[in-house]
């Protein structure tokens, strides 16, 4: 490969992470924090199918991820998300789709 | 002697998917549950076909390494293999094409796509008939599993945002490759020198 072969693949390569990251919107974080407090005052889990039910949501699995229920789930349009609920308030904190945000409650910056 | 060796291999190979599939079967994991392993093993089979080419050139070709790439290939066909079941575990867990397609504008998904497709090649390619039949141009359209290795990396990077993984299975190409330029680039100016 002569050097400016190589130079065009490296330039083309770079604009399509460039590209790449300009379609990025509204970037997900891996760690979403409640601020639930201690574990004693939280709800039970279970209570959240009701709160999926009311969501039209078909639940695949319930979890506690940090300090925040994790509720995964389909929307009745077949989309794929994970939803965050406060363990005290069972308030929908944040919701993802496929690693972006599609939800947020007013005010909620964890 | 050598067919039975590869069959072993092969063996070792399918036990991790053998284990999914289980998994997935007996309903202890949901299909998505399955998303994380079946991927990561994709991607770690792909760091094992593309890390000894730049190791030998770097290091000499020894008896390990010579054994490393002479099955190499098999690595390759595997991870598109895993790959492949990963697509399978994601048909499994979104059940409808219409809500496949919904989604398929997202960044994270369409990495995932491209990088699968980019990895076709290589795989549909990687017989003994088609290396002869290609010649040089074998090597080239080989190459495509570098960007699919890459997309692989960002489309789990854009589903997780966890830097961690995709740092770590990004390190070992890095060190190989490095160690590659820079051992190659002494060896020329010592030529030069000399």
């Amino acid at each position: 490969m002569t050097f400016r072969q190589n130079a065009k693949r490296s330039a083309l390569a770079a604009a399509a992470f460039a590209a790449l990251g300009l379609a990025v919107p509204a970037q997900a974080d891996g760690d979403v924090t409640c601020n639930a407090g201690p574990q004693k005052a939280w709800q039970k889990m279970s209570k959240l199918k009701k709160k999926a039910w009311l969501e039209e949501w078909e639940l695949l699995k319930m979890q506690v991820e940090g300090d925040c229920y994790e509720v995964y789930a389909r929307t009745k349009e077949g989309q794929s998300i994970e939803a965050f609920f406060h363990p005290v308030t069972l308030k929908k904190l944040v919701v993802f789709r496929r690693g972006q945000e599609i939800y947020r409650a007013d005010g909620f910056t964890g | 002697m050598i067919g039975t060796r590869r069959a072993l291999l092969w063996v070792a190979l399918a036990i991790p998917a053998a284990l999914m599939i289980q998994r997935f079967v007996s309903g202890e994991a949901l299909a998505m549950d399955l998303y994380h392993p079946s991927g990561e093993m994709a991607v770690r089979l792909m760091i094992l076909a593309l890390l000894p080419g730049p190791l030998a050139d770097a290091l000499g070709h020894s008896r390990f390494l010579r054994g490393w790439l002479t099955i190499r290939r098999n690595f390759g066909v595997a991870a598109f293999l895993y790959a492949l079941l990963h697509l399978v575990f994601y048909v499994l867990d979104m059940r409808m094409i219409a809500a496949m397609l919904d989604e398929v504008v997202i960044p994270g998904i369409w990495t995932g796509w491209l990088a699968l497709v980019l990895m076709l090649v290589p795989a549909a390619i990687s017989s003994d008939r088609a290396m002869r039949w290609l010649g040089r141009r074998w090597k080239s359209w080989q190459r495509l599993v570098y960007p699919a290795f890459l997309l692989a990396l960002i489309h789990w990077l854009l589903l997780d945002w966890q830097w961690g993984p995709a740092l770590v299975h990004l390190a070992p190409l890095g060190l190989a490759w490095t160690l590659r330029f820079a051992l190659r680039r002494r060896k020329s100016l010592s030529r030069s020198i000399a």
